[in-house]
């Protein structure tokens, strides 16, 4: 599987009447793109705006983000399973959009009231401390702004946000076709140097599997309780893995995340060079029983051994006991003879006393932090909103206090900024000793 | 909260089904519970076997509280009520 991925960086866009991509300057027809979204019923009010770094703009009612990409040779399509029907992606070459993002946003109620279930926006500040926070206050974005039809269940909301999203994303990408890219990546993992140490990424994915959509879907179905698999890289690079997009938090990854993981390209920069790259193995966590747990780990590590791993990256997404599931993990391929790192984000509260991490097991002698999700965050006052919101509900129990969207806000963790929390190690961090 | 209300002098059995991580935070009379969303009883039971198990773990606790430990010791419900 050989995957060419061609850049074309946008450092300007324009809402406009046509479509067109030259020398980083995106314009897209807007009403064309409003009649799109519109044509689903589902969808009562839709408008686009644009926000680059910078802006005095704060951004409410987010549900996802995902960076443009079109498939232009090789089997299938982008979003497949989502978009279109399932065919294999991997192969060929795809067109990305980088240095921007279609940020999907909505105002929807939710029918349900309380618990993991219930529908959640984040929002994204373009200046100041809101803007240092995300990395994604550093891209240009694409703010598509949804109003959803009252009464719509859970999945009818998922389905209309995300197809308007990722069609609004390979409609802006498919302007690339026939220009000159500035830079072509080649993903191929088929070459393997014998003397050099294998290595695996075992990633685990909470998901609620008692869910409509259960959190984390690959080709267009959601991942519920089932043992590991194997991925390929390439299927990433594709698109194949997304999310539930009525449900945007600062801990989860987005559609974007898993499009640009840092430890899959990280992985794919040093194959051939420092270490050989087996692949990704997509493990489902927060199994419900301790034996769940032990067995879900066991799974984890011995298809890693029967990959040929000398080494293992394991990372997570989600939060809560799931951890429980991702330590047992690390000891289970520690007692296998292979040498594991863990990369994970870290607790420790508001104030950075608490304990940072809810279960540990002697055998992870290797952990990079990438950060804390819990400390305050202050947002100052901001000139102008884009998004479905004027007030926004700090928290996300049902009665919890409104707050003015445009006002100072105090956040007591990083959940409610999209990109706030660094799940999977993509920036640098500075980490001070006291 | 185990630990605050033993700190208060009252005996505690924490029935958890996340028992090593009870055990990680240093709980004293640890029962070892069915799953994380019922940890006292298992709902896909049916009603008759489900209350023969919640009073075999109600009743481990009990003895677990009557238990001279010396740090974390964990007690083991015989889940295999059904016989």
């Amino acid at each position: 599987m050989r995957l060419e991925l061609a850049d074309f960086p946008v450092k300007e866009i324009r809402l406009g009447r046509t479509f067109r991509y030259q020398d980083g300057l995106l314009e897209v027809d807007g009403p064309a793109l409003e009649e799109m979204i519109l044509r689903d019923g589902r969808i009562a009010e839709a408008s686009l705006a644009v926000v680059r770094p910078g802006d005095k703009v704060r951004i409410t009612g987010i549900r996802d983000l995902v960076e443009p990409r079109v498939k232009v040779s090789g089997n299938g399509q982008v979003f497949p399973g989502i978009l279109g029907p399932v065919e294999a992606v991997g192969d060929g070459r795809t067109h990305r959009l980088s240095g921007m993002t279609v940020v999907a946003t909505a105002a929807y109620e939710g029918t349900v009231r309380a618990g993991l279930g219930v529908q959640r926006s984040a929002l994204l500040d373009m200046c100041g401390p809101g803007a240092a926070a995300s990395k994604f206050g550093a891209l240009a974005h694409l703010v598509l702004i949804m109003k959803l039809r009252d009464g719509l269940s859970e999945l009818d909301a998922h389905t209309a946000i995300q197809a308007a999203e990722f069609q609004v994303a390979r409609r802006a990408a498919e302007t690339t076709l026939g220009v000159e890219p500035s830079g072509v990546e080649v993903y191929d993992l088929s070459v393997r140097r014998p003397e050099l140490p294998n290595v695996v990424l075992i990633q685990g994915c909470l998901t609620d599997d008692h869910h409509v959509h259960s959190g984390v879907s690959y080709y267009g179905l959601p991942i519920r309780e089932s043992l590991s698999t194997v991925v390929h890289p390439n299927e990433l690079l594709d698109c194949a893995m997304a999310v539930n997009a009525t449900r945007g938090i600062g801990y989860f990854p987005i559609t974007w995340d898993w499009q640009n993981h840092p430890l899959v390209l990280g992985l794919y920069r040093d194959h051939g060079r420092r270490l050989n790259f087996l692949g990704m193995i997509l493990q489902r966590i927060r199994y419900e029983t301790f034996h769940g747990k032990e067995v879900i780990a066991q799974n984890a590590a011995q298809l890693a051994v029967t990959l040929g791993a000398d080494g293992a990256l394991v990372t997570w997404l989600g939060s809560g006991n799931a951890f429980v599931d991702v330590m047992l993990t690390v000891r289970a391929c520690e007692r296998r003879g292979i040498d594991t790192v863990l990369v994970t984000y870290e607790y420790g509260g508001k104030d950075g006393v608490d304990s940072p991490l809810l279960f540990y097991v002697p055998e992870a002698d290797a952990v990079v932090s990438t950060g804390s999700r819990d400390r305050w965050l202050e947002l100052p006052e901001i000139e102008r909103l884009v998004g479905p919101y004027e007030r926004v509900q700090i928290l996300s129990y049902p009665g919890a206090p409104v707050a003015e969207a445009k006002g100072r806000l105090t956040l007591d963790a990083r959940d409610m900024v999209i990109g706030g929390v660094d799940n999977w190690g993509k920036e640098s961090w500075l980490c001070n000793a006291y | 909260m185990s630990k605050e209300l033993e700190k208060a002098g009252l005996p505690v059995a924490l029935v958890s089904a996340m028992y090593p991580v009870a055990e990680q935070v240093r709980a004293n009379r640890i029962v070892k519970g069915v799953s994380i969303p019922h940890p006292c009883g298992d709902p896909s039971l049916p009603p008759e076997l489900d209350a023969r198990l919640r009073r075999e773990i109600v009743q481990t606790a009990l003895k677990a509280l009557e238990a001279e430990v010396k740090g974390p010791t964990l007690f083991t419900p015989n889940m295999t009520v059904s016989g």
